[in-house]
């Protein structure tokens, strides 16, 4: 009798504990989507109430309208910045990845290049695109390298740190197995740098765009950059709008798709 | 399987000469001493361990119970003094894997499965040359040996204290090893789950025959397991006293009711109290 009825009791409390679960992951989704809503309608009843001229601020729905009118445009100058920017999360990633490995190996690599990178960290992107555009020209490489080197001092600093996470009880382990040096890379340090690695990428998803916009803006005469400068100095502020909404959305999709290949690789 | 020598005072005494040198012992230690730079973590510690006993150690912490494991596991050097191995020396029985460490806390892989996490040492110290024994027994045996069957696919995180150190004594085993070092491995569980750990420890023991040298900080554990119960003491680190525990196997957990049970573990509490 007893004991059925507290079975009752832990039976509600476990539907009550779900339906507010479910409530929370409704809030989570519902809630910045109506202050963005709200948001936008003001803008556009703000915008038209007091007759803000288009060139300095567009409704909602204009932008809406651009992105329809404008889309060949747009995708035209969105494949170049996507490339450049992929290249350069592949390029500085990569790069990151492998002097992370160096540095934790060899000691002496670290002490010899870390201030270096430390250094090149500390100058602005902005100082640095022209000097790039001036070596490499006004091509694809250039934005690349930009792009690639924004993503480059987080991803091996985070590197570091995961590649040196694993414990020394572990590195123990290893060496009671009689492990070599390249079985506790690849079976130890390896694996456990991973959730560090992914959290690097995440930052990386979103500076490689900025990497590559930056490198257009100091030269080039395509990319979703280019077209940003050009409908700024020509008063198209719809454009513009458009242009930048396309340029998170390229962000947004990259930092999806590290987010998804995160969740396929680390089920720990 | 060797004479059981009743031990008793600090000195270890080492009767048998003519049986030992036909047997080796599975861990016979000759006055070693263990430096981390100026600082003497053991100081001339001579210990022999039958092939397939079980002893435990105990003492204050930070007399060197870890290290004196880690010394014979080959991971610390000894400063002075020889560590053998069933007759080997310590890096031989390493690459031989004659010898498994369980830790304090498991130590597993947290990207691994349950039974990727067994089959560990299958995979690793290919390159050292020497040919890995493997056990009779199959790494998901092993999970059943160890009451673990059904959980193979479990990804570590999603299994308690207990669990996780039953995977990392499985691990220990799948290699066959001669001799089985564990520092404090049931030291973070409750005590029903230590309680149920000792017996499964004891019965496995039992099956595989495997020599066992426990560290613990529990009195009681150390009693209720082991053949021989082995005092250290604090700085620097040595050797205090060998007591035997003759009570036989199998043992239940209601032994630690009985009055002779008691009467050694009030006379470690009292030990341990002159040892730091
Ligand atoms: N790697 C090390 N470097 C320096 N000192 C150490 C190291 N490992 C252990 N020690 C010291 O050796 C002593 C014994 O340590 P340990 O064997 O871990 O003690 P126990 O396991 O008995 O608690 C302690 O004083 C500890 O600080
Ligand atoms: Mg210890």
């Amino acid at each position: 009798m007893n004991a059925s009825s507290s079975f009752e009791i832990d039976k509600q409390a476990l539907l009550l504990e779900k339906k507010a679960e479910q409530r929370g992951r409704l809030e989570a989704i519902a809630l910045p989507l109506g202050t963005l809503l709200v948001l936008l309608v003001l803008w556009e009843f703000g915008v038209r109430f007091f007759e803000v001229p288009p060139y300095i601020a567009p409704a909602p729905s204009d932008v809406a309208t651009t992105l329809v009118d404008k889309f060949p445009l747009l995708l035209t100058n969105f494949w170049p910045t996507f490339q450049e920017s992929i290249l350069g999360f592949i390029v500085g990633n990569l790069a990151a990845v492998l002097v992370a490995i160096a540095f934790v190996h060899n000691k002496m690599v670290e002490k010899a290049f870390f201030p270096l990178a430390v250094f090149i960290n500390t100058i602005p992107i902005l100082a640095i695109a022209p000097i790039l555009v001036l070596i490499f020209g006004s091509g694809l490489s250039a934005k690349v390298i930009i792009a690639g080197l924004i993503c480059f001092f987080p991803t091996l600093v985070n590197m570091v740190r995961g590649l040196q996470s694993i414990s020394p009880q572990a590195l123990e382990l290893a060496r009671i197995l009689s492990a070599s040096k390249s079985e506790v890379f690849w079976e130890f340090r390896l694996p456990a740098s991973l959730p560090f690695l992914f959290s690097a990428l995440k930052i990386a998803a979103t500076t490689c765009v900025i990497g590559a916009i930056i490198g257009e803006w100091v030269g080039a005469d395509v990319g979703l950059g280019s077209l940003i400068l050009d409908s700024t100095f020509n008063f198209r502020a719809s454009l513009l709008y458009a242009t930048v909404l396309m340029s998170s959305g390229l962000s947004v999709c990259i930092f999806a798709a590290v987010s998804i290949t995160e969740r396929l690789m680390i089920r720990w | 399987m060797t004479n059981t020598v009743a031990v008793e005072g600090p000195k270890v005494s080492n009767v048998g000469d003519a049986a030992s040198s036909h047997q080796p012992c599975a861990v016979s230690v000759e006055n070693a001493s263990v430096k981390f730079g100026a600082f003497t973590a053991i100081n001339n510690l001579s210990l022999e361990i039958e092939e397939g006993a079980f002893y435990t150690i105990l003492g204050p912490s930070g007399c060197g119970k870890s290290t004196f494991l880690r010394l014979v596991s080959d991971l610390v050097p000894a400063a002075s003094g020889d560590v053998r191995i069933l007759g080997k020396s310590t890096e031989a029985a390493r690459l031989g894997r004659e010898l498994a460490f369980v830790f304090q806390d498991a130590t597993l892989l947290p990207w691994r499965t349950v039974l990727e996490n067994v089959e560990l040492p299958l995979e690793i110290g290919e390159s050292t040359g020497v040919d890995i024994p493997v056990s009779e027994k199959s790494p998901e045996e092993l999970l059943e040996l160890v009451g673990l069957k059904g959980r193979e696919n479990a990804m570590p995180h999603e299994l308690s204290g207990g669990m996780k150190q039953r995977v990392a004594i499985a691990r220990a085993l799948v290699c066959k090893p001669k001799l089985l070092l564990m520092d404090e491995p049931f030291g973070a569980l409750d005590e029903m789950t230590r309680d149920h750990l000792n017996l499964q420890l004891l019965k496995i023991w039992q099956e595989t025959g495997v020599t066992i040298v426990f560290v613990t900080h529990s009195i009681q554990e150390a009693v209720f397991l082991g053949q021989k119960v082995v005092m250290f003491q604090a700085n620097p680190g040595r050797l205090k006293e060998v007591i035997d525990i003759d009570f036989p196997y199998p043992r239940e957990i209601t032994l630690r009711d009985k009055p002779e049970f008691i009467r050694h573990t009030a006379y470690l509490r009292s030990l341990l109290e002159t040892c730091s």
